[in-house]
């Protein structure tokens, strides 16, 4: 295929690459305009070479690429396992390569109903794992004890009074 | 001095106790000439406005200043009958994407958005090691390049679901680094069975160069025999004869053929 590129082909022979590229969903883009995220040592022409080598995708005369610089996070790696305060660090920049296709591509729609994916059902594990975080967490002798608990062992200490109940060591 | 400003003093007193009334309408008479006094050269610096009739129709058109089109200035278009854009986006015309487009490698199959999870967890297992050893250089390459269009496909479409989830929050992360592993998996086995395949000819190319029955010079193309059983023993070991360049490390020995090289991609 390298013979008939209607352009000159480079000399970098890769044989097993192990980076990814990813195509970034830009709606305010022309359908004639694709954007890649790549890897920052990918230059336009690498971009090009690939594309049309491994997706069989020829791309016009227009070709843009962007650094985009990271903002500073808190902590030393990417996803501590407890906030580390006081450090911070800067995640590595990415670069975007926006390039002009010759032929158009609109992406596909965004689906009507999400419900395979469970969004409701996601959001309750949310609210439920934060709730528990906040109990089990170091502040947790600051929450008060839950309404539904409390409710519990007040009936349960009356019905002690009362007579109603025995108590037993070691429970039933 | 002071005879003078008494002089003069006394020569105007006249003009004013006279002229009550019509001072106000007429100068006095000794006054007028600097009434009449004609600038005859321009305060100005400025360019006359008659220097620049030079017939240029662009003269004093300026988009930074919105001085709008000269009038003698005449556009390929009228206003009436411009285009006007189409604001609502469900009245656009739609785009025919090729079927056969290249950027479909991009999506899974069903060229959704992004996979639900039971998609993404429909997958097999990694490629073993024994399963790969049986394969030759091309086939490994071309699974080697599956992997990876796999991994780009997924990354693309683990990049859109996230987006979709910032606004409500969806599962399926879970699959997709499941199934991502795997393919991890497999570019890893991958890797190892070469190393492991580029081991066993570096053993060999070592044990053939200790071993006098094989000539690892010999041009087989050209018909020259490469094993030359029950060589070894025939006679010693002298210096100078092609035994001894056999084992004579310090000779070049050619290096192990990248055999299966022909399909190689180029970036």
């Amino acid at each position: 295929m390298a013979a008939t590129a209607p352009f000159r082909v480079g000399m970098k022979e890769i044989y097993l690459p192990n980076f990814n590229i990813v195509l970034t969903r830009t709606p305010s883009q022309p359908p004639t305009s694709a954007t890649f995220l790549t890897p920052l040592w990918f230059s336009k022409l690498d971009l090009r070479d690939y594309l049309y080598h491994a997706y069989d995708i020829r791309i016009g005369p227009s070709i843009r690429s962007y650094v985009q610089q990271s903002a500073i996070r808190q902590g030393q790696v990417k996803d501590p396992a407890r906030p580390q305060y006081k450090r911070w660090h800067r995640p590595r920049a990415t670069k975007r390569i926006t390039v002009e296709l010759e032929r158009p591509f609109v992406w596909p729609k965004m689906p009507e109903d999400l419900g395979e994916w469970k969004p409701v059902e996601n959001k309750m594990a949310g609210v439920e794992q934060q709730g528990m975080q906040e109990r089990m967490g170091g502040a947790s002798d600051a929450f008060a004890v839950e309404e539904g608990r409390r409710r519990g062992m007040r009936e349960q200490a009356r019905a002690l009074l009362e007579g109603r109940e025995k108590w037993r060591p070691g429970g039933k | 001095m002071a005879s003078i400003h008494c002089s003069s003093a006394s020569l105007l007193r006249s003009v004013f106790t006279t002229t009550t009334t019509r001072a106000s309408v007429l100068p006095p008479a000794f006054l007028v000439p600097a009434f009449n006094i004609t600038q005859t050269s321009s305060f100005s610096s400025t360019t006359p406005a008659q220097a620049r009739k030079d017939g240029n129709r662009n003269r004093g058109v300026s988009a930074l200043r919105h001085t709008g089109i000269g009038r003698k200035q005449k556009l390929g278009v009228s206003l009436a009958n411009l285009p006007k854009p189409v604001l609502d986006p469900q009245k656009r015309s739609t785009v025919d994407v090729d079927e056969d487009h290249g950027l479909w490698d991009f999506f899974y199959p069903s060229r959704e958005l992004f996979p639900t999870p039971e998609e993404s967890h429909a997958h097999g297992r990694a490629w073993t090691v024994p399963e790969l050893r049986v394969k030759d250089w091309d086939d490994l390459h071309r699974l080697w390049w599956t992997c990876v269009k796999e991994n780009n496909r997924s990354a693309t479409a683990m990049l859109a679901r996230q987006k979709a989830a910032a606004r409500s929050g969806m599962y399926g992360d879970y699959e997709a680094n499941a199934r991502h592993e795997v393919v991890a998996e497999t570019m890893k086995k991958i890797k190892f069975v070469l190393t492991e395949r580029w081991y066993a000819w570096e053993n060999a190319r070592m044990s053939a160069m200790e071993d006098e029955e094989v000539d690892l010079y010999a041009d087989v193309e050209k018909g020259e025999e490469a094993y030359l059983p029950g060589r070894a023993g025939d006679e010693p070991l002298a210096l100078g004869t092609k035994a001894d360049a056999l084992t004579d490390s310090g000779k070049a020995i050619p290096p192990p053929d990248a055999a299966g090289t022909t399909r190689e991609a180029r970036l």
